[in-house]
């Protein structure tokens, strides 16, 4: 049994061997002229603009995670398929009611405008164009009280 | 060569879990932590997959990994949507940091 | 065809899924009447159609009363006494936070839409909880509870304290329901089943062969228990998140998902785990030699020692009483520690009283952040003057709590030490744990008493407080019950008894 193991043990092993006497003999012949230009990412031969590392825009996440949901669940409906002269009726008005379920989810982040790259400057909802205000009119009342009791 | 028999995946798995246990208990950064947890269900799905195909003939242990895939993507769904709000708020996603509720 | 049978029992199983149709079809209506109406003033109307979905769903799940025990769904879910008592227990509870969230200022202007969705969505994880008797139901039920539960608690957005409380609930939830994955992985590959019943059957071999796998399972399987119920040494997430959280939400997560994790450990362990005794019929016994109800002895006798010493030391209520609940679930797992229907009982019993004076105790948490806008003990000082129901009030699911007579919380205690004693020299330690540790939580919750009853208010702040006629209202309602089952206890104590019948299996 460990036999079995020994192709691929001295596979590792000679490959191992390989990239280090590679990188000895490298060693042992390279010239060494250091400069700042060899330290610069390798863009084509062609001097770097900005960082390499670049944010991406955070609307992409949304995106995304709206697309992860909706992926996944062709997890249920393939097996479905599969079977599905065999499972008949039933089963079909059953899958009718999950895509339903996730249409109302499709409507819901619809709506509430996370399909839109841009979204609009006035929402569709007051609280949507300006939430901040709606977070004052709670801080304010919070006060109100405050100042009624105290 | 030797056939890759039930023992090979569960070697793999407790692998995997044993990794993902290590960057949950020893990092910081909320991505990672979430990433490790990622690590532990897969271990799980391997294991299920695993036992299903070479202990046991019926479907179950597939079927669970199918459910577990789907709610480990709505769960790092609402976990990253809180990372990010978190992100917003104090700048940071360590998770040393996030101690204004300590006392 | 082969699948017709199932498909036939599939929808022989449908009338008796109606309560959780009724909150799927109330979560579906939150949604698109939020998404159909304009204008942000209709949030009162969100709460009260939440509020009915969860009023005719009670009365539907309590006509399920005079159906027998039958298995649904191919083996997923039960329909029994037991699931049924949770149920109702979910729904009281879910009402009671509609309510504290329609009356409490702190959601006051912000989107509630998705609030009352995510809460419906929540109380129906937690009906599948009670009733699944499939790992993967089991799974599921978890992690529908625990995805929403997550959210609720971020839900002010722009509040750190509130999405920090959201952050340490979903990792810390992540994590324990990823170890409770391995572990009902590992119980797969033992015996190759998922169904519960099956496991019971086919454990004792498993034992046998491997008992240091099975172990490691119930282990693991633990984490993901105790995480729920905020066991000790998985309680870390719970005073952050109750801290955190809009109070309404802590209120209900101190209760129903707490109850929701009892009904599923206590599930999980009768059902999978043990096999009734041969000599009594209300005696269980646990399958093989893996001692798990020593194991939960000692957590048991952890989480209410820990949870009792740190709340001495806390000067924030609302962290005070994340410690007392984290106390308070050591207290109930005393009844399941001992495998009879006594003990069993008295969780039950417990889980009510502590329903009722933990939501009390959190109502007034919310009455006076609505007042003075704090949480901290040392405003508290004087509102026995500047507020007298809500002070009084407190006093009382204080007192309860602490389980002194005339109280509810001390019939629900004085059955849980009954069944200890009853079952035998071995729990005899964990009775006087119990005895000491209510003792030690005598002085904190004095402690929150002397502040509002012995210290005087400073002068400039000596008027008193203009309490919400609601709120008295509520808290009416939430004093009478603790002191009338704290009299006359006997309905009380009928209706859990008669909650103790479990689905036993087709096999």
């Amino acid at each position: 049994m460990l036999l079995h193991f020994a192709a691929p043990f001295i596979f590792v092993i000679v490959a191992a061997a390989f990239i280090a006497l590679n990188l000895l003999i490298s060693r042992l012949l390279q010239p060494r002229v250091p400069s700042a230009g060899k330290n610069t990412t390798y863009e084509c031969g062609e001097i770097p603009i900005g960082s390499s590392w670049v944010q991406f825009n955070i609307r992409f996440y949304v995106i995304t995670l709206i697309f992860v949901i909706f992926d996944v669940e062709i997890v249920f409906l393939v097996p479905w398929a599969v079977v599905f002269k065999d499972l008949g009726w039933f089963a079909f008005v059953e899958v009718v009611i999950f895509v339903f379920i996730l249409l109302v989810g499709l409507a819901y982040a619809w709506r509430k405008g996370d399909l839109e790259w841009d979204k609009p400057e006035t929402g569709k909802f007051a609280r949507d164009a300006a939430p901040q205000l709606f977070e004052e009119v709670g801080t304010e009342r919070q006060q109100t009280v405050q100042e009624v009791t105290l | 060569m030797m056939a890759v028999g039930l023992n090979h995946f569960l070697v793999l798995s407790a692998l995997l879990f044993v990794l993902g246990l290590l960057a949950v208990l020893t990092k910081k950064n909320a991505v990672t932590v979430l990433m490790g947890i990622e690590l532990i269900l897969n271990a799980a799905n391997i294991n299920f997959i695993a036992f299903s195909r070479y202990a046991d003939t019926d479907l179950d242990g597939q079927l669970f990994a199918l459910f577990v895939i789907i709610t480990a993507a709505a769960g790092a769904a609402v976990a990253l949507a809180i990372v990010l709000n978190i992100y917003k708020q104090m700048r940071s996603v360590n998770l040393d940091e996030a101690d204004t509720l300590a006392g | 065809m082969e699948f017709s049978h199932f498909l036939q029992i599939n929808l022989a199983s449908l009338p008796y899924f109606i309560p959780e149709l009724m909150l799927v079809a109330t979560l579906l209506a939150l949604i698109i009447i939020d998404l159909v109406m304009k204008k942000p003033s209709s949030s009162g109307w969100l709460a009260v159609v939440a509020l009915a979905g969860v009023l005719i769903t009670l009365i539907t799940v309590v006509n399920q009363y005079n159906l027998d025990s039958r298995s649904l769904f191919n083996g997923m879910l039960v329909l029994d006494h037991f699931s049924l008592f949770f149920k109702v227990l979910f729904l009281l509870a879910a009402s009671l936070a509609i309510l504290f969230s329609m009356a409490s200022i702190e959601l006051a202007g912000r989107p509630v839409g998705e609030y009352f969705t995510l809460l419906i969505a929540l109380v129906l994880g937690m009906f599948l909880m009670a009733a699944s008797t499939n790992l993967i139901m089991i799974y599921i039920s978890i992690e529908l509870v625990s995805i929403s539960s997550f959210v609720l608690a971020a839900y002010i957005k722009r509040a750190t304290r509130s999405s920090e409380a959201g952050l340490k609930y979903a990792i810390y939830g992540a994590f324990s329901s990823g170890l409770m994955l391995y572990g009902f992985s590992l119980l797969y590959g033992l015996t190759g089943t998922l169904d519960l019943y099956q496991l019971a059957n086919l454990l004792s071999d498993a034992v046998a062969q491997n008992p240091l796998v099975v172990f490691l399972a119930v282990l693991f399987i633990l984490a993901g228990f105790g995480y729920k119920i905020a066991a000790v040494p998985f309680h870390f997430w719970a005073p952050d998140v109750y801290e955190g959280a809009p109070t309404p939400m802590t209120a209900f997560f101190s209760v129903g998902p707490k109850a929701a994790g009892f009904a599923l450990l206590i599930r999980f362990f009768v059902s999978g785990m043990s096999q009734p005794s041969l000599v009594e019929s209300t005696v269980w016994q646990a399958i093989g030699n893996v001692n798990w109800p020593q194991l939960l002895a000692v957590i048991s006798a952890a989480t209410m020692t820990l949870g009792n010493l740190i709340a001495l030391v806390q000067n924030n209520v609302k962290r005070l009483l994340a410690y007392s609940s984290i106390a308070h679930a050591g207290y109930a797992l005393m009844g399941t520690v001992v495998l009879t229907q006594e003990g069993y009982f008295a969780t039950l019993f417990y889980l009510v009283a502590y329903y009722l004076m933990n939501m009390g105790a959190f109502l007034v948490v919310i009455v006076f952040q609505d007042l003075i806008g704090s949480e901290k003990i040392d405003d508290y000082r004087g509102l026995g003057y500047r507020a007298p129901l809500p002070a009084v009030a407190m006093g009382l699911f204080l007192f309860s709590l602490t389980g002194l007579p005339p109280t509810v919380g001390f019939i629900g205690k004085f059955y849980l030490f009954a069944a200890l004693i009853k079952a035998g020299e071995q729990y005899y330690w964990l009775a006087v744990v119990g005895v000491l540790n209510s003792v030690v939580s005598l002085y904190y919750y004095v402690k929150i008493m002397k502040y509002m009853f012995l210290d005087r208010p400073s002068e400039e702040k000596a008027t008193a407080l203009p309490v919400a006629f609601g709120m008295n209202i509520m808290l009416i309602v939430l004093m009478v019950p603790i002191l009338l089952f704290g009299l006359y206890w006997a309905p009380l104590q009928e209706f859990t008894r008669n909650s103790i019948q479990f689905f036993t299996g087709v096999f």
